[in-house]
């Protein structure tokens, strides 16, 4: 059972890895707690075996961490029996509407014109590239602070 | 003068610290003499919270314990513990942004210059509510975090202008700060290029400007995108809740929603 569950620790760690290759595409990087559900059967309650007539062939469940998006949380769940990953099912995906959101929030070609304009005079503040304190004396920070007198 | 909402009078005050310029302006519509007290006041211990971080962390002083740890003089090991807690902190925004952020420069030296100006910035906005200050803006270098309103009382959020990198005495545009308190502006136009990208080749933006909740957050991931292009930009809006303007050196834009015109 030692060795079973060692080699089981093993497949994970590269069935991990390959997930954040496979995952280089977006931020989700998901990866599996190596604490989760070590024990045998019937640690999370699916555990759904079906060559329960052997015990080294008892599905074994692992829960990856639950991974916080913006857009929702993501975990998956793997299922190994046998030493084989037989099963890999999403326990939370983001859903289609935040999948919408979260496309809608990229950053998108914009023309000057299409950027929220403002005079210098309608102004509070300046944000800008890190101002040296030579470059403030002439920048519209130090104009602003003068009026701010 | 007695009180009226049409005396709001926006004050400021500036000093030099860590190689820039930092200026806090207070909105206030009590007695003139009282706001101004305020303001000296406030002015005062933000610039003496800048000066404990400079005098410790900057590598614009000679003495300080980061430019002994830059020159080899200390090992990390030996640092004090407010030291290595930055440099543990610098270390995770480089895991999270997948090493477009780095405290270290292209020469190896260590530089947390950048997140010791946010974080001077995040410790004085807690001493100015502290001190039950509720409507100012402060400017640190070109990095913004802001409180309440300009008008104290109305819903009218501050309004900072971001520069253009092509013609710096003039606004590319504005954001209003309103639901994200911090923006933060990095770029290669000011101080020459101090941001190296990652695999060396020549940055993709010449100036990204972040919103975020944190000061912190926009200026590790204004760095991180001018450092990684699109693809670190691309994940930074989906994994923080943050705004984007970035800037090509050939003059064209990316935005997200936040920084576009309302349609």
């Amino acid at each position: 059972m030692a060795t079973a569950l060692a080699s089981a620790g093993i497949l994970l760690a590269g069935w991990q890895s390959g997930a954040h290759i496979a995952d280089t595409g977006t931020t989700t990087t998901t990866s599996l707690s190596s604490s989760a559900t070590s024990g045998g059967s019937g640690n999370t309650g699916s555990t759904g075996s079906t060559g329960s007539s052997k015990t080294t062939s008892t599905a074994a469940t692992y829960d990856g961490t639950a991974v916080q998006t913006r857009f929702g949380t993501v975990q998956v769940r793997v299922t190994i029996q046998g030493g084989k990953i037989t099963e890999v099912t999403a326990l939370h995906l983001t859903d289609a509407e935040r999948k919408s959101a979260q496309i809608s929030s990229r950053a998108a070609p914009v023309l000057r014109s299409e950027v929220l304009q403002a005079q210098s005079a309608d102004v509070q503040t300046v944000g800008g590239a890190t101002v040296t304190s030579d470059a403030y004396l002439t920048s519209l920070q130090a104009a602003l602070d003068a009026a701010h007198f | 003068m007695p009180h009226t909402s049409s005396s709001t009078q926006l004050r400021a005050r500036t000093f030099r610290s860590m190689g820039t310029v930092v200026s806090l302006t207070v909105a206030s519509g009590g007695y003139a003499q009282t706001a101004v007290d305020e303001l000296e006041s406030a002015a005062a211990v933000v610039e003496d919270k800048f000066t404990e971080l400079d005098l410790a962390f900057s590598l614009y002083r000679n003495g300080s314990e980061a430019s002994r740890l830059a020159r080899g003089e200390l090992t990390l090991a030996y640092a004090s513990e407010s030291m290595r807690a930055l440099y543990a902190e610098a270390a995770e925004w480089r895991l999270a942004t997948d090493g477009a952020f780095t405290a270290e420069r292209a020469d190896g030296t260590l530089d947390l210059s950048g997140i010791v100006k946010a974080r001077a910035v995040r410790e004085a906005a807690m001493s100015l509510e502290a001190l039950g200050l509720r409507d100012w803006c402060l400017n640190a270098g070109g990095d913004v975090l802001v409180s309440g309103s300009p008008g104290p009382g109305t819903e009218e959020p501050w309004l900072a202008g971001i520069v253009d990198p092509q013609d710096r005495r003039a606004l590319l545009g504005a954001y209003p700060m309103a639901t994200l308190p911090a923006l933060a502006t990095s770029g290669t136009a000011e101080r020459g290029q101090h941001i190296w990208s990652v695999g060396g080749a020549a940055p993709e933006f010449n100036q990204v400007s972040v919103a975020a909740t944190d000061i912190v957050t926009a200026d590790v991931l204004a760095t991180a995108i001018v450092a990684g292009g699109t693809r670190t930009l691309d994940q930074a809006v989906e994994k923080w809740k943050v705004e984007v303007l970035a800037a090509r050196p050939d003059g064209t834009l990316l935005a997200t929603p936040g920084f576009r015109k309302p349609a």
